[in-house]
């Protein structure tokens, strides 16, 4: 019952597994056509890569993932939107956020942000410094929860951080092709191949930036264990190119 | 995900080239076949690095599979050789 349940690979698969089954012996034995018996043997090879690969298609449809993004994406924007926030957020490692890595965002934009060198608590409205507007919120974003999807953390180096970012955007999250990262003293810039994942226009993107950027700004920052703020995002073509700044 | 359907379209255009090339060159040895086929099938397997974990397991156990097929059909040609 669980195979008629399953995804376009697994019928596939079916296909030419019982082709593959029906066309080698049939080639091979009776009608002696060697080159028909390789191509059923090729049809077999296929069919287990397919049924293989179509065990680990997500079981959870797009549009479903795409809704509770959405969802998420307006509650957060409702939320800095009604505070009147208008500063950029920082990305911060998980070493600075006692768990996985988030964004910070100072309630008080007129405020320099210090530096933040110990661990902030684990609450959505936390101090971070001893003056009395030093007060921020911190936060949860895609990015936050796109670094558990990978296996290790990665290192800070440019080809440490690009295979990660390859890795989550083409191999786990299919929302890319592949990316190109290139770091100059603190400045790194990533250029991502064929995204196909819509960019927000809001408040919100103006203080996280858009999913992609958020994604390689937390990916960063526990790459580099230093808080990192996006300078700047585009989309030229079909590249999108995010450039990020690390913070000391 | 992209990333499958560019891995598959990738393997079964390799696989059918190198039928052609192999028809071309009026092989008639199934072992001579398969034994290509393999090569190709675990080679390309191993330049997509950037497959999820659990894609990776799935394919290095096929791999495994079609490994034993290859040294099977080793033994067997090494027989015939050898008798």
């Amino acid at each position: 019952m669980g195979l008629l349940n399953k995804n376009p690979y697994t019928w596939m698969g079916l296909g030419l597994l019982t082709a593959g089954t029906l066309v080698s012996p049939v080639a091979y034995f009776i009608l002696d056509l060697t080159w028909l018996s390789a191509l059923g043997i090729c049809m077999l090879i296929l069919s287990l890569i397919l049924l293989t690969l179509g065990r680990t298609i997500p079981k959870l449809p797009p549009e479903a993932c795409g809704l509770l993004l959405e969802t998420g994406v307006d509650n957060m924007a409702a939320l800095i939107e009604e505070l009147g926030i208008r500063a950029k957020a920082t990305y911060l490692p998980s070493s600075l956020t006692n768990g996985r890595p988030q964004a910070f965002i100072p309630l008080h934009s007129n405020t320099a942000l210090p530096s933040i060198t110990t661990a902030l608590p684990q609450r959505l409205i936390v101090r971070y410094g001893s003056g009395p507007d030093d007060v921020g919120l911190l936060l949860s974003t895609i990015g936050s929860n796109a670094v558990s999807l990978l296996e290790s953390k990665p290192g800070p180096s440019s080809i440490e951080l690009e295979s990660a970012l390859t890795s989550l955007f083409s191999g786990i999250l299919g929302v890319a092709d592949r990316t190109v990262v290139a770091c100059n003293e603190n400045h790194i810039k990533v250029e991502i191949h064929n995204p196909h994942l819509e960019n927000g226009t809001g408040w919100s993107h103006h203080c996280f930036g858009g999913p992609l950027a958020s994604v390689v700004a937390a990916v960063a920052a526990e790459a580099w264990d230093r808080p990192v703020t996006i300078e700047q995002e585009e989309q030229n073509g079909s590249k999108y190119f995010v450039e990020l700044e690390v913070k000391e | 995900m992209r990333i499958y359907n560019r891995y598959i379209l990738i393997v079964t255009l390799v696989l059918l080239l190198s039928t052609l090339v192999l028809i071309a060159m009026g092989q008639t040895s199934l072992s001579t076949y398969y034994i290509v086929y393999i090569l190709e099938a675990l080679v390309i397997t191993e330049l997509y690095i950037h497959f999820n974990a659990k894609a990776r397991r799935g394919l290095s156990s096929i791999g495994a599979i079609l490994f034993g097929g290859f040294l099977f059909v080793i033994c067997v040609e090494l027989v015939h050789m050898l008798a």
